[in-house]
């Protein structure tokens, strides 16, 4: 079930790919106000984000997805 | 105090030398005139030291210089003129160029095809000189596959113009060059100050307790119109066919021309002049208006802006 | 004159159009490409988890610094101070339990020796009180642009403690297209680890009253990444990333047993735990970010699963609340569960032999976790501001019990508790 479900995701993720293909999502360069608030970014507030995951890092079994660079600690 | 300005659609001015004046006026008020754009334009500064005028003035000369040849369509090495001769290539254009674009590209869809930056084709078959004589209508057929912004591919930082069309930025580069000069002066010189560049204008704010007095003359063969406006801030800007016409059979054949059709829009007022935030929305606005030919005053009147009809 | 009528739909888009021409124009000819003031950031974070349990003390120090046309230098500094107890992995009994406390050189007191023990009362879980640990880490990555669309970035970190070093470095490239619409990323990093815990490294698996240690040992980490950013709304941002990662070697923790109990639950001995040699993951990351009027929604999922037979799930979402006049409030919740290790197990059932893996971690163990907490944000200047994160942490594993004699009526595996508080500072110069 759980690989099921992992390949269901893989899918998803090819249609997201295939999506972005045909330019019908998006908007143009004078529509960007609200997307250029510094909240919007994806990684708006990095120092939490961190610290976050060094905390399930070290408290849980899974790490990491969001991006990589700095790991490195002897608590898993 | 009154001060005026040069009428809308004047002649055109002899070639200049890149440099200035500086004058005092009234009121203390300096002004620091130049040549621009094929403009008389003046500076107006609450100051009474010609020093910091002709410190801040040499900066809004040289910003509207640097304006005029990077998108003046006269000159050989302006991006307008790369862009025009590319013959179908794509062009990477810079973030100042991409913005302009991007304006074009909106007033475009808001004007609903109207305003487009590729009609100036049509001067190819079209000359203003008060005769009566109009083109062939095959003339003005044969270039209308060479307009419409909606052919022309634009995509951040690139531009494809499909070969034989062209573009200017005739309808918004005074006006864009206006506010840019008032922002970099505002940014060095702490007092009131009024940027005109041939009658489209902006401000910051009023000299003293009193608006700007703003005197807009049309010489018209029938009556001395002169209008008088106040404005503390903000952006002013005319549109007027008072001099560019046809008459033929009677019919006054104005310069505004309707890109779809490439003729003529019909019963335009003489001039619009409109107030608004910034002279670049107001130049838009009075375009937009003239666009409308007879129904510029009720487009005027729902969009709730300040503004003044003559016809 | 005429009267003012509020202005039409036409002209707000005219507005807004000639809003943006003039400020972007400003922008990009003035500060967009050039050199950004420097960003610095200090953090202090507190953790304590309940039962006297582990504490830690840890600051943090960030600088970044943009040297025009969008080239960035990004160094982190952390030191982190622990205390407290930390579980051993060995359940409780009926009967005292007495243990080694891993800088020991010898189980039982013998002279010219350290010795180091701690008895545990019957019922009470297992951990060592003695545990302190001191951790430098510091981080460094750069980012530019190359040519108009693409993005190359790479860094490296390093951390020391004393029993564990760790050095990495990672590197990755992204591509816009489609108006900057869409986003293509893909990066790989790579970890090298030397692990030698006080008093030496157990033998994986060998019986824990031997006290057989060995030489320091190593892992490597080998991962990659691929992801998506597309742009769905004017007010909707969403990122799609797939990661992948190997780990090769010595995975053990050096200082985790597992008890062995007879038929009745009665406590005949212990085992140093012993994992795989090898560990290889995959997640699945799509976060979202929705922008609500002035509230921001974060909304994202990860699942998760690897070759231990972990699969894990992860909801979190995060809502930032623009309260006016500078300040925010972000309430924050975060759901986690995760399946247990296949070689997991609370402890041994002997005599039978013992098999080759097998770990009492509670971190491999199956558990539902939750996290609730609110942040506060007030700017305090032109461009600095302070802000305070509390946030509530519990674990809550699924196994807890045992049908056994001697074991019935004892939480062999308790709740975990922890309080987060974050003290932020944001600043320029």
């Amino acid at each position: 079930m759980r690989i099921e479900i992992f390949g269901r995701l893989t899918i998803l993720l090819g249609l997201m790919l295939a999506a972005c293909g045909c330019s019908t999502l998006g908007v143009k360069p004078w529509q960007r106000e609200i997307l250029a608030r510094p909240a919007m970014a994806l990684n708006a507030e990095p120092i939490d984000a961190a610290i976050d995951d060094h905390i399930y890092f070290s408290k849980e079994a899974a790490s990491g997805g969001r991006s990589f660079g700095g790991g490195g600690c002897g608590c898993n | 105090m009154s001060l005026v300005c040069a009428a809308a659609g004047g002649a055109l001015p002899p070639p200049h030398a890149p440099e200035f004046e500086v004058l005092p006026r009234e009121g203390g008020i300096v002004a620091v005139c130049f040549v621009a754009m094929a403009s008389p334009c003046e500076l107006l500064l609450e100051t009474a030291d010609a020093h910091t005028a002709r410190d801040v003035g040499r900066i809004a000369a040289q910003e509207a210089w640097r304006i005029e040849a990077k998108f003046s369509r006269y000159r050989p090495e302006s991006i307008v003129s790369v862009i025009n001769r590319s013959r179908g290539h794509a062009v990477v254009v810079d973030s100042e160029t991409a913005a302009l674009l991007d304006y074009a590209a909106q007033c475009h869809e808001f004007s609903q095809g109207l305003f487009d930056i590729t009609s100036g084709v049509l001067r190819r078959c079209w000359t203003f000189d008060g005769s009566d004589r109009l083109p062939e209508a095959a003339a003005v057929a044969a270039l209308l596959p060479l307009i419409g912004f909606e052919k022309v591919r634009w995509q951040t930082p690139r531009i494809t113009l499909p070969a034989g069309m062209e573009i200017d930025f005739g309808g918004i580069g005074k006006e864009y060059a206006v506010d840019r000069v008032l922002g970099l002066v505002a940014a060095r010189f702490a007092g009131a100050a009024l940027v005109n560049f041939g009658g489209d204008l902006a401000a910051n704010r009023s000299p003293g307790a009193a608006p700007w007095q703003v005197g807009v003359k049309r010489p018209d063969t029938e009556r001395e119109a002169r209008l008088l406006l106040e404005l503390s801030r903000g952006g002013l800007a005319t549109s007027g066919d008072t001099y560019r016409f046809l008459v033929r059979e009677g019919v006054r054949y104005g310069h505004i021309l309707d890109p779809r059709s490439g003729w003529p829009v019909r019963d335009t007022p003489r001039s619009v002049t409109v107030a608004a935030a910034s002279c670049v929305e107001a130049g838009m606005l009075a375009t937009f208006a003239m666009l409308q030919g007879s129904r510029a005053e009720s487009f005027l009147e729902e969009q709730g802006v300040r503004y003044w009809c003559l016809r | 004159m005429q009267l003012k009528r509020p202005p039409s739909p036409l002209h707000l888009g005219l507005m807004a159009a000639s809003c943006a021409l003039l400020s972007g124009t400003a922008r990009a000819q003035a500060a967009d490409d050039a050199e950004q003031p420097l960003q610095i950031d200090t953090d202090v974070l507190y953790y304590k988890e309940n039962a006297g349990r582990v504490q830690t003390i840890e600051p943090v120090v960030n600088l970044k610094k943009d040297f025009g046309d969008q080239r960035l230098l990004d160094g982190t500094l952390t030191l982190d101070t622990l205390s407290g107890a930390t579980p051993n992995g060995a359940i409780p009994a009926r009967t005292p339990q007495t243990f080694a406390s891993p800088s020991s050189t010898t189980l039982t007191p013998k002279p010219g020796h350290k010795t180091t023990l701690y008895t545990i009362a019957p019922g009470d879980l297992p951990q060592d009180p003695h545990f302190k640990e001191q951790r430098v880490a510091g981080d460094l990555d750069w980012s530019q642009p190359i040519g108009l669309d693409n993005t190359l970035s790479y860094g490296g970190h390093a951390s020391t403690e004393h029993d564990f070093e760790s050095v990495g470095a990672h590197a990755g490239l992204s591509h816009d297209f489609n108006e900057k619409n869409t986003t293509l990323s893909a990066g790989i990093n790579e970890e090298y680890d030397r692990i030698h815990g006080h008093g030496g490294n157990p033998v994986p698996g060998s019986d824990y009253a031997l006290y057989e240690k060995e030489s320091s040992q190593t892992k490597t980490v080998t991962g990659g990444l691929v992801g998506v950013t597309q742009v769905m709304r004017r007010n909707w941002l969403m990122e799609l990333n797939y990661a992948y990662d190997h780990s090769q070697a010595y995975l053990t923790d050096p200082y985790r047993i597992i008890s062995v109990v007879d038929a009745t639950g009665a406590v005949t001995g212990y085992r140093y735990e012993s994992r795989p040699d090898n560990r290889t993951r995959q997640s699945l990351y799509w976060v979202n970010k929705v922008a609500l009027g002035p509230t921001t929604l974060d909304l994202s999922y990860r699942r998760g699963k690897d070759s231990w037979s972990i699969g894990s799930d992860s909801v979190d979402a995060k809502l930032r609340i623009d309260l006016g006049s500078g300040m925010y409030v972000e309430p924050h919740a975060r759901w986690y569960h995760q399946s247990a290790a296949d070689f997991y197990n609370l402890y041994l059932t002997g005599p039978s032999p013992a098999p080759n893996v097998m770990s009492a971690d509670p971190r491999l163990a199956a558990f539902a976790a939750t996290t609730f907490g609110i942040k506060f944000g007030v700017t305090t200047g032109r461009n600095s501001e302070v802000s305070l994160r509390l946030e509530q942490y519990e674990q809550m594993p699924s196994d807890q019990s045992s049908a056994l004699a001697e074991l019935q009526g004892l939480n062999l595996n308790p709740n975990l508790k922890a309080t987060i508080v974050q003290l932020s500072w944001h600043t320029e110069y």
